[in-house]
């Protein structure tokens, strides 16, 4: 398993590499640099101060020069200067991932909390009233955009009722409301899939045979049913984890919630480069990161993926 | 009782994320009178979350927030007066003595002497990357509260450059801690982040009018609905950039007041002179004739703004006097005609040469009333048979630099600096990277050449309204309309007004009651 778990971090590096690259290059494939967005949004500047400007950022230097720049510098370990706060690109992200991370995990948590049991109550109860609540809400989620939602929920929580303030700062505010809409759209998605999973798995022979030697109905959904199915969840769950933690910019936006999703956004907006490269790193990581988890987790949950392996 | 303690896991959980913060609506600790200010100009995006006005465009919020001021600064008309400065005196086309108040202190207690403002401005010019391209400094010698500048180029708009917010005077000595500069304003920052500005009463303030408010919040909200529901919360005591289609709830109550001011920031329309139908300058004249700018102004900006006749308002003295042409839609029609477009096709576009009059309307999106004047052209030159393909994308200056628009709609500043000079330089003077139509008229060049050597402010005026009736005449740009920029306060707020200039937010007469 250790072997398992360094070849896997081992990918992390060419895949980084890759995308960072990619990523970069997309950025100069545009015909417009920073210098060009910055003074046109505040009216425009003489060339003279633009191209110094230029100069300054060394985009009047060559693509694979930039970029090898970029790569020594991140090798050893400085990320740069955002090329529009001028702070160090390390300290911006660092400052913004604990309320993005605050935020995505409770809203995985709240989705997990819903649709697992409603999921599994929708597929051992199909037709029931729990399977057309489940279905409700999954259509509704689907259909509700989760701007309209966080609006909604804007209108009434700090409007009408007061609970939530919009002049707390991010740190001292609970997450709960801006996790609300980003969790009912993702348990909109989960309901179905976690449905479909158990409705597939509780089909099988193997499950009708535990029942006809007696076991107790919620004995074999625990111990067999659950456990077949967690391998397709798990890693359904590592991709939503990792899109999630980088962050949501909309919901960000409408709850003053200060974290990467919109500084992402606002980035890609004004070419931020050495900002957008960062994140580039966080998502990379975050995906192999959690996709190695899921995949542990799984050959420990269900054995029979690991004795697969060693067949093949 | 396992099913029990697995429940009471993600319960207990659930109820720590809760219960903190939410429900306790509790705006930081401050004391005595504070006021809660809601702003969508403010942040990393705009280039202004800092208070030292050397970094690129914060500077802008080191004078809207009262943290910082200029040795000069605008009157409601635009005029120039005195701030900092007692007075100026033009020693000759290169070389201004300005005399400075020697009453004011920066907020830490320290005079603010001449050598203090000659520090501070060498800063300027060795950390800011316009302004040693705008103020063209040569020398600066201090004695006393005098300071002597010298330019290497004529600068006949050198004082507006002054009162420009990156001039505002801080004490360079004192450093910048945390994105905190130390201003001569009514108040000092204790606090600036990408979120917003904590600012207290700067005790020792300088001017005849003392603060009156012990601490202010400046908040960044940058989407106009979520701004909008913070007012209506009852938690923020004036907001700045609510959505147009948001005023009139607050109108309609009684409990609110909503002030505006015309500002210089116009909506206009560039015609590109490398289209050849348009270097036909009938085609340039339908098209502004096409346009109906008071139905456009009173039904879709809902009144929020102000009709363009030409690039300044009227309200500021270089924009009186200049005449645009009226909506005349059979003129228009009367006019393509003689410009060879004689036949229709089945969908009712003129035709030259069996081709249809199908012009390229690029804009963006980040201005909320450039899509609407797109679309709004878009419908009306429909009527006039021309065809207008709308290109509004975030991504326009990839469409500027390749070329490929034949009209360009922007919302631009067009006195930033309080003087007209600086709109013709940049985008009517012929050859210029943000000339967008590539309008290359002798005569305005002339005039413009002119301008720029002209020192007397009565005859820079004079020649500002002819210029910008020459553009007009040309037809070589459609001004819309200006942005009227409204805000929004409770009905408890005195002091509070939108400036012109758009400089100068939080000030020492703002209170609440």
């Amino acid at each position: 398993m250790g072997k398992y778990i360094g070849r896997r971090l081992l990918q992390l590096i060419p895949i980084v590499f890759g995308v960072t690259f990619i990523s970069f290059l997309l950025m100069h494939l545009a015909v417009t640099d920073t210098v060009d967005v910055l003074y046109e949004q505040q009216s425009g500047a003489n060339a003279a101060a633009a191209a110094a400007k230029r100069a300054a950022l060394g985009l009047d230097q060559g693509f694979f020069t930039q970029y090898c720049h970029w790569l020594w510098q991140v090798l050893h370990g400085d990320m740069g200067q955002s090329f529009v706060t001028s702070l160090p690109v390390s300290t911006t992200m660092l400052s913004k991932l604990p309320a993005t991370l605050e935020l995505m995990l409770l809203a995985l948590f709240l989705t997990l909390l819903i649709s697992l049991p409603l999921g599994t109550l929708a597929a051992i109860r199909k037709g029931s009233i729990w399977d057309q609540l489940a279905r409700l809400l999954s259509f509704t989620g689907n259909a509700l955009p989760d701007f309209l939602f966080a609006l909604i929920l804007l209108y009434f929580f700090a409007v009408k009722w007061h609970f939530f303030s919009f002049l707390t700062p991010t740190a001292d505010r609970s997450p709960l409301l801006p996790a609300l809409p980003l969790a009912f759209a993702m348990t909109a998605k989960y309901l179905r899939q976690i449905r479909a999973l158990l409705l597939d798995e509780l089909s099988k022979e193997y499950v009708q045979a535990l029942l006809c030697r007696g076991l107790p109905y919620h004995y074999v959904l625990t111990h067999y049913v659950f456990r077949a199915v967690a391998a397709p969840l798990l890693a359904l769950l590592a991709l939503s984890a990792a899109s999630l933690l980088g962050g949501s910019a909309i919901v960000e936006t409408i709850f003053l919630w200060d974290g990467v999703g919109k500084l992402a956004v606002d980035a890609i907006m004004l070419r931020d480069y050495p900002i957008i490269q960062a994140y580039m790193i966080w998502m990379s990581a975050l995906y192999v990161l959690f996709n190695l988890a899921a995949d542990i987790i799984c050959a420990y949950v269900d054995p029979r993926l690991t004795l697969r392996k060693k067949e093949d | 009782m396992k099913l029990k303690q697995l429940l009471a896991l993600p319960v207990a959980l659930l109820l720590v994320f809760s219960l903190n913060g939410c429900g306790t609506v509790t705006a930081p600790a401050a004391t005595g009178k504070v006021f809660h200010y809601g702003t969508m100009a403010y942040g990393p995006a705009m280039q202004n979350a800092s208070t030292d006005p050397h970094d690129t465009y914060c500077g802008w919020s080191t004078v809207r927030y009262g943290v910082g001021e200029t040795l000069f600064k605008f009157d409601d008309q635009m005029g120039l007066r005195p701030w900092l400065a007692r007075s100026y005196e033009q020693v000759d086309d290169y070389t201004i003595k300005i005399k400075l108040r020697d009453d004011v202190v920066f907020s830490n207690g320290k005079k603010m002497t001449g050598e203090a403002v000659k520090a501070c401005l060498e800063d300027l010019l060795a950390r800011n990357d316009r302004a040693p391209h705008d103020l063209k400094i040569d020398a600066m010698t201090a004695d006393g509260q005098t300071l002597t500048i010298r330019s290497h180029e004529k600068m006949p708009d050198f004082i507006n450059y002054l009162a420009d917010p990156y001039s505002a005077i801080i004490d360079v000595d004192a450093g910048i801690h945390d994105r905190i500069a130390i201003g001569t304003g009514p108040y000092k920052a204790v606090r600036v982040d990408d979120q917003g500005l904590h600012l207290v009463k700067n005790e020792n303030y300088w001017g005849p009018v003392k603060p009156k408010l012990d601490e202010v919040l400046v908040y960044s909200i940058p989407d106009g609905n979520t701004l909008t529901l913070a007012m209506q919360s009852g938690e923020l005591d004036a907001v700045q950039g609510l959505p147009y289609a948001s005023l009139p709830a607050f109108e309609k109550n009684g409990a609110y007041r909503i002030l505006s001011s015309p500002t210089s920031r116009v909506y206009q329309a560039a015609m590109n002179y490398d289209t050849p139908a348009l270097q036909d300058q009938r085609v340039r004249q339908a098209i502004c004739l096409a346009i109906d700018k008071d139905n456009f102004v009173s039904v879709l900006l809902r009144g929020n703004g102000l009709v363009a006749a030409g690039p300044f308002p009227d309200t500021f003295p270089f924009g009186q006097g200049v005449q645009g042409p009226a909506y005349d839609l059979e003129r228009a029609k009367e006019l393509l005609r003689e410009a060879g477009y004689t036949h229709t096709d089945r969908d009712g576009y003129v035709t030259k040469d069996g081709q249809p009059l199908t012009l390229r309307w690029l804009t963006y999106t980040s201005r909320q009333e450039l899509p609407l004047l797109a679309e709004y052209a878009q419908a009306s030159l429909k009527k006039a048979g021309i065809k207008v393909d709308v290109n509004a994308t975030d991504n326009y200056k990839d469409f500027l630099k390749r070329g490929a628009y034949d009209i360009y709609a922007q919302a631009i500043v067009t006195a930033p600096t309080g003087d007209p000079g600086y709109y013709f330089m940049s985008k009517i003077y012929s050859g210029q990277p943000y000339n967008n139509g590539h309008y290359s008229s002798p005569v305005s060049d002339a005039l413009i050449d002119r301008l720029n050597n002209t020192f007397d402010r009565q005859e820079r005026f004079r020649l500002a309204r002819e210029i910008g009736q020459q553009i007009v005449n040309d037809d070589a740009v459609f001004y819309a309309s200006f942005l009227k920029m409204s805000v929004v306060m409770k009905k408890n707020v005195t002091g509070f007004a939108p400036h012109p200039c758009d400089y100068y937010e939080i000030t020492p007469e703002l209170d609440i009651h």
